[in-house]
């Protein structure tokens, strides 16, 4: 400091470097947390918090993917997404009727301690299969579960089901003592029960401590029937909404993995030393999805007029209205990949001959819209996510601007996913978004939940919405299940893949990216699809 | 009685302070673009249709990349920043100054009818104030938003959501008002103008507002003033947390908000500019509030 700075500079100064000091102090002082003292401790975060910790009750990815951490399903998926065996250590098809028989694994206990048999196997069926799961569509095809022995399970289906087992990786396992003795013997989807908040698996984890939207901890069970390939001593969870609060959080080393951070700050986390960033393409493809079940629209200035989407053209006018090129260069900044159907190009059952999506072409949208009847277009609602697929805010907003441009008026209503699930259940909208991993990397996958007719019997079409109904694809969807010859099967899927196309069920827009960042002493494995799992991370 | 300084005497003290003279072209300037945002702005943010995403992430113009048709550069909509800000400092001020007259309109009429009336009516409006004084102003908008949004259907609520604003904000501001208001009405009930008025027979409304309200307009020229700095702070505090204006139709506050995501990617534009406009108008309306604090106050000169 020199003598000629004016006094209010050097007050300026001392104040700032007061500031600086103080907090050199402060982190001096959390550093503790993220030391070496605690080496194994791993801490991460993602935007959306597991809504339950009951493996029944949501069918969402945020919460399977959390869960797969704790509870454990007959069979699992390794680093590269092919199944091995978990809880069952083999397989077959029965002979003399159609299904598949399980073989468990000796010596599985439930993190409380009790043994894993073959009757907590047909109870989590039986929870799972029940009116209140949102996972039954798992087991439309399944008309009956025998328990054989304690070691041993047949799963009987309806029809020759080659790809079954792959379809229950994520049946996860509860033990029937635990669930029957706390009252939790059903999921509860809307309200709570005792599995909201607790947990009694078989894996790798368990859970220590469950606060709601604020933290979850999780420690490593000592009973574990695999080796444990990782050093983790104790793992929290933390939801960060914001992601710009959460690459914070990352580059100070409050946390050690975020999933996702902002496509926009990527460049950012690469040009630090101490810290890596994780890119790949989900499954998940970002759709929007229309009411096809109603007469009348429910939202915007033409509340109330006839439903103009129930007509073809007006949904293939707002596919040709959406420049999803430029979405994916300005909002996706280029890591996004134009999506034609409800899944990735490049998983089993796509269709190659229906690969190129509509285009983009803003007349040939007018002219649709005016041979529609709609020639000065209509007000209608839109509902969106703003917290659970990457910028998915700004997607809509860019999509209501350029239906805009076309004549169509979007009234956006945006809300966190904790809400979202339950509005979409009770119709509450005109259109929406909507982003599709198909759990079993099938394209059966996306027909069964989002084209299939709902059904409460056959336990289909769960996530269809907007009940888009086409007797057709009905059809198609058993025999398709059944089919063993791989040529056969894929021409079905490629007639649904077409029939979806040309009536525009859905507008696939793109395939969301993958990009997580951690510390650079941090190893782990990006599954794609997004699910993190904790038995692969070694802090070194 | 009057504490107001001669014209003449004001504005010698105005010419000494050039930082009064800047605060309020600021003001001016901003209000005035704000007020003329239809006319001067070279788009309409609310209009969809008239932005496109292809111009998005834009610099401002003068920088490299930068389009001549966006000198402030664009959004991640591509959305003209210009406009953008415009037309959010003009929803900022009119919620802003709705909120200013439902405070004042409350407050002065409380404090009014609380001091002339006296007994249990004033003491309960004034403990009113206590509890209100000890509630943060947030906490007091966030609850009356939160209690709009349980209380509407969800169709409705996009519709009343500058009201429920104004509302929401103008509550958590009428303290002042209601105290100075009543302190003056206090005083001014036994002087002999009031008394000779009431001994007349003049209505108490009339005695209220021609004869005492006039004498307390300064000191809430000043309240006013500097609330409306604060009101303006608190609505873009609300739309920043997200419970004020949606996205589609921005305030300064909501800007800011869209902006946040991009503290560190390197586009500043969308968070700074929004953000040092908000700074600018309210830095500029605390100091003129200042400075009439000195006019009418006579202690502070």
């Amino acid at each position: 400091m020199t003598r000629s700075r004016p006094f209010s500079a050097r007050l300026a100064r001392g104040g700032i470097s007061a500031i600086a000091l103080s907090l050199a102090l402060s982190l001096a002082l959390s550093l503790p947390l993220a030391g070496p003292a605690a080496a194994e401790t791993f801490r991460w975060a993602t935007t959306t918090d597991p809504q339950t910790m009951d493996p029944h009750a949501v069918n969402a990815a945020p919460v399977t993917s959390f869960l797969n951490n704790v509870y454990e399903g007959l069979v699992r998926r390794d680093a590269e997404m092919a199944i091995e065996p978990s809880l069952a250590t083999s397989w077959a098809p029965l002979e003399g009727e159609d299904g598949w028989r399980f073989t468990l694994r000796e010596g599985v206990t439930f993190h409380d301690g009790s043994a894993f048999t073959a009757d907590d196997v047909l109870f989590s069926y039986e929870r799972a299969a029940s009116e209140e799961s949102d996972v039954r569509s798992w087991f439309a095809p399944v008309t009956e579960v025998r328990v054989v022995d304690d070691r041993t399970i047949d799963f009987v289906t309806s029809a020759p089901n080659p790809l079954f087992p792959d379809s229950i990786a994520n049946f996860l396992i509860m033990d029937r003592g635990w669930a029957e003795a706390n009252d939790a013997a059903r999921p509860a989807r809307d309200a709570e029960n005792f599995a909201t908040r607790n947990t009694n698996g078989t894996g790798p984890f368990r859970l220590a401590a469950r606060d709601p939207g604020i933290e979850t901890r999780l420690a490593p069970f000592d009973g574990w029937w695999d080796e444990a390939r990782h050093n983790v001593t104790e793992a929290i969870y933390t939801p960060i909404g914001n992601p710009a609060t959460g690459l914070a959080a990352l580059l100070s080393g409050e946390i050690d993995m975020i999933s996702p951070i902002p496509l926009q700050d990527v460049a950012q986390v690469e040009g630090r030393e101490g810290f890596r960033v994780l890119e790949g393409l989900e499954t998940r493809v970002i759709m929007l999805g229309f009411g096809h079940d109603r007469e009348t629209l429910k939202y915007g200035a033409d509340a109330g007029a006839p439903n103009p989407f129930l007509d073809p053209r007006v949904r293939r006018a707002v596919a040709l209205a959406i420049d999803v090129e430029t979405i994916d260069r300005i909002i996706m900044r280029g890591k996004a990949e134009p999506a034609s159907q409800l899944l990735p190009a490049g998983l089993s059952g796509y269709s190659e001959a229906n690969d190129a999506p509509l285009g983009f072409d803003e007349a040939a949208a007018r002219a649709l819209l005016a041979e529609a009847g709609h020639p000065d277009g209509f007000s209608f609602g839109l509902m969106c996510t703003n917290d659970r697929y990457i910028n998915d805010e700004a997607v809509c907003r860019a999509v209501a601007s350029m239906l805009a441009r076309v004549g169509i008026d979007a009234e956006l209503t945006v809300m966190p996913v904790r809400n979202y699930w339950e509005e979409l259940r009770a119709d509450n909208f005109d259109m929406y978004l909507l982003g599709w991993s198909p759990g079993t990397f099938d394209a059966e996958h996306p027909i069964r939940f989002l084209a299939a007719t709902p059904n409460e019997e056959t336990r289909v079409g769960s996530w269809n919405f907007g009940g888009w109904s086409n007797t057709r694809v009905d059809e198609l969807l058993p025999l398709v299940q059944q089919e063993l010859d791989p040529a056969a099967r894929q021409a079905m899927l490629d007639e649904i893949a077409a029939i979806l196309q040309e009536e525009v069920a859905y507008v696939p827009l793109y395939v969301e990216p993958l990009i997580w960042a951690a510390k650079a002493n941090i190893d782990l494995v990006q599954r794609p699809d997004n699910f993190f799992m904790l038995r692969w991370v070694r802090v070194n | 009685m009057r504490a107001f300084l001669s014209q003449s005497e004001a504005l010698h003290l105005l010419a000494r302070s050039p930082l009064v003279i800047a605060a309020a072209l600021v003001a001016l300037l901003a209000i005035a673009g704000a007020a003329l945002a239809p006319l001067i702005a070279p788009s309409d943010p609310y209009d969809l249709a008239s932005f496109s995403l292809v111009d998005g992430l834009r610099p401002p113009a003068f920088l490299e990349g930068g389009d001549t048709r966006f000198l402030l550069g664009t959004d991640d909509q591509g959305r003209d920043m210009v406009s953008a800000i415009l037309y959010g400092a003009r929803l900022s001020l009119v919620i802003g100054l709705g909120a200013l007259a439902f405070a004042a309109i409350l407050g002065i009429g409380l404090g009014l009818a609380a001091g002339w009336i006296g007994g249990r009516f004033d003491a309960l409006v004034m403990r009113i104030a206590d509890v209100q004084l000890a509630l943060p102003a947030i906490l007091t908008a966030l609850l009356v938003d939160g209690i709009a949004r349980g209380l509407l259907p969800s169709g409705a609520r996009d519709e009343v959501r500058i009201p429920v604003l104004v509302a929401a904000i103008g509550l958590s501001l009428w303290v002042d008002f209601a105290r100075t208001a009543r302190a003056s009405t206090l005083r001014a009930k036994n002087e002999d103008y009031v008394q000779a008025a009431i001994a007349m027979g003049v209505h108490p409304a009339r005695i209220l507002f021609v004869e005492i309200l006039p004498n307390v307009l300064g000191p809430l020229v000043v309240i006013a003033t500097v609330d409306l700095a604060s009101a303006i702070l608190l609505e873009a505090t609300l739309s920043f947390l997200g419970v004020g204006l949606p996205a589609d139709a921005p305030s300064l506050g909501t800007l800011i908000r869209i902006g946040m995501q991009f503290l560190l990617s390197g586009e500043w534009w969308i968070l700074w500019l929004p953000t040092a406009f908000l700074v600018a108008l309210v830095v500029a309306i605390n100091v003129m509030g200042d400075f009439l604090r000195e006019i009418f106050d006579p202690r502070l000169r």
